[in-house]
């Protein structure tokens, strides 16, 4: 060591004045400390004296020799202590990793800074680190050297341990050695990267310098990183980061997977009570679909409700009523949706669905008039059930009008459905009223729309409120023969 | 099978042998100590050390020719030998492994480095 060297005194001044620093943060912390922290301290600081006396010499009488002995103790001492203080003596860990720094600038014989000595932390956000290794004392080292910059260490002493620790928690990085005896290294990456829940944990594989050939093939078997043995601590530290990282990139996409599923699986709950599969995946592909407006479309409205439903009910029990309701729309519900028409709400008993929106078909009218005489059909058997439970047998009337209709988006910002409306609305209204039990009424305008064959009955004019013409309506009554 | 025999410790260095013999104890090592070549020599040969962690500058017999002549002597020659040498010096790492020592560390040692050289030498 040069003391005549500028530099080299600055070091040595910032050595003595770390050792100044950690003498108070000891003075004033020493009363919680253990009889063995005691001990080092003292011993450290003995260190610390003969330092200061032999660097007060002049440069020439200094021995290297025994220079680099007195660092190397202080040094030996410094880092016992940080070990077993850690985080219960902050302020001591701090000074001391002061002191450690100030030796490691100040280090004689060496110009550039050693590996194994950089005292570098790497900064990193906190992870559950599952290490595995059949000696204990690698065990230690790891778990040392990673708690103490703020990762919760579990270890594993063999593949079936480790194996037992994944299952118990959630592991953000794996450091996992290749030489075990029992299941080996191997065999547990192969495991890892099997397991569904398991898959994305990096896995880092640390081994002995002379199995490059092991290492390239857990790295082909699905291993994230490596590590050779004797490892350096700061490089670990930076890879278990970067394993940390990536797992928790991945978790960030997961959870936001798993929203969107969420996100979608209520959307679909919801929404496919009254819509139709096809369009609450429109709504799903272009969210932009929901914004309010819409546009004219031709559609075959259908509008139902059970005849005198509202005199039947007043003779029976409220639960009676839901009972009855349920069935009968749970079964036309079902019936409709799978026409593909769109149920545009329920008003009691009666039911308004559309064919041809959002999505036209060519066939909307054919199917829709296929899905009433669908409906009628099922009375029967609905009527079968009532009976059994003594409710009252119930008939509908079906109304089928083809026509113009705005559809979209219709209400407010806080409220809207995706709805109907036009003059065609209120004529399919009209005719409804006209519509006897059982009956299936539909207008002139979706007969002449229809493209298969069906049994038409008797025809009948219809004078509607509001409009100047009267219109003609047909009675279905079955499909074609 | 674990060797379960001390380490011995060869350092004149009172202050750095006593850091690292309250080191070694914490990790659980059982530490002989010798404070020069010759001492050394003598404890490998009493002792059966199951490691050396050996000092090369030493008083009396200095640490590379301490290791020669264990390397020709039968009733120790088997004993791995840590060479601790002083400088991060090429040569000095050299000459050790020269003289037949089986690993060296730089001082100031490597504490968890060293912990691993010794278990290394120590397994099988």
């Amino acid at each position: 060591m040069t003391g005549s060297n500028q530099t080299t005194t600055q070091t040595s001044d910032l050595l003595l004045r770390a050792l100044v620093e950690l003498r108070d943060t000891f003075a004033a912390t020493q009363e919680q400390l253990s009889a063995d922290s005691l001990d080092d301290f003292s011993r450290l600081f003995e260190g610390g004296r003969r330092l200061e006396t032999m660097l007060a010499r002049a440069a020439a009488d200094i021995d290297n020799h025994d220079l680099m002995n007195i660092f190397a103790a202080i040094r030996g001492y410094a880092e016992l202590l940080q070990e077993d203080l850690g985080e219960q003596q902050v302020q001591l860990s701090d000074s001391l990793a002061r002191l450690l720094q100030a030796l490691q600038s100040a280090q004689p014989g060496s110009g550039k800074p050693r590996d194994s000595g950089d005292k570098r932390v790497i900064e990193s956000e906190p992870g559950y680190i599952l290490a595995v290794d059949d000696l204990k004392e690698n065990r230690e080292l790891v778990a040392r050297n990673l708690s103490r910059i703020g990762h919760f260490v579990v270890t594993a002493a063999s593949g079936e341990e480790a194996l037992r620790a994944l299952e118990q928690s959630d592991v953000d990085v794996v450091l996992l050695d290749l030489l075990m005896p029992g299941m080996d290294g191997r065999e547990v990456l192969r495991r890892i990267k099997e397991h569904p829940d398991w898959r994305a944990t990096p896995v880092i594989v640390i081994s002995g310098q002379q199995d490059m050939d092991g290492i390239i093939e857990c790295i082909e078997a699905g291993a994230d990183d490596y590590l050779f043995k004797p490892f350096n601590q700061v490089l670990l530290q930076a890879r278990i980061k970067a394993g940390i990282e990536r797992k928790r990139w991945h978790d960030r996409e997961e959870q936001y997977r798993q929203q969107l599923e969420r996100n979608e699986k209520f959307i679909r709950a919801t929404f496919g009570r009254y819509l139709s599969d096809e369009i609450v995946t429109d709504i799903l592909e272009r969210p932009e679909g929901l914004e309010l407006g819409g546009d004219l479309r031709r559609v075959t409205i259908m509008m139902s409700d059970i005849r005198g439903f509202t005199t039947l009910s007043e003779h029976l029990a409220p639960a009676q009523v839901v009972t009855l309701l349920n069935r009968y729309l749970g079964a036309m519900t079902d019936i409709i949706m799978a026409h593909q028409g769109t149920i545009d709400e329920f008003i009691g008993d009666a039911i308004l669905a559309v064919f041809g929106a959002p999505q036209h078909r060519d066939d909307d009218a054919d199917r829709a008039v296929s899905c009433a005489l669908e409906m009628q059909a099922a009375m029967a058997h609905i009527n079968e059930v009532n009976a059994a439970e003594g409710l009252p047998v119930i008939k509908t009337g079906i109304a089928l009008n083809t026509g113009d209709v705005i559809a979209g988006n219709i209400g407010s910002e806080r409220r809207s459905k995706y709805g109907f409306v036009g003059h065609a609305m209120n004529v399919t209204s009209r005719i409804e009223d006209l519509t006897a039990g059982g009956g299936i009424l539909v207008s002139d305008s979706t007969l002449k729309s229809l493209k298969g064959d069906f049994q038409v009955g008797d025809c009948q004019e219809l004078k509607v409120k509001g409009i100047e013409e009267s219109i003609v309506v047909h009675q279905i009554l079955g499909s074609a023969p | 099978m674990t060797n379960l025999a001390p380490v011995l410790l060869v350092e004149d260095n009172e202050l750095n042998r006593d850091m690292l013999v309250r080191r070694l104890n914490r990790a659980g090592i059982e530490v002989i100590v010798a404070g020069d070549g010759q001492q050394a020599l003598d404890a490998m040969v009493s002792a059966q050390p199951r490691v050396v962690l050996m000092d090369m500058n030493l008083p009396v017999l200095d640490g590379w020719t301490a290791c020669r002549r264990a390397r020709e002597d039968q009733r120790i020659s088997h004993i791995p030998i840590i060479a601790l040498t002083a400088h991060a010096m090429e040569s000095d790492r050299l000459n050790a492994l020269q003289a037949g020592c089986d690993d060296y560390a730089t001082k100031p040692v490597d504490f968890p480095g060293l912990l691993i050289k010794i278990e290394k030498l120590t397994r099988a």
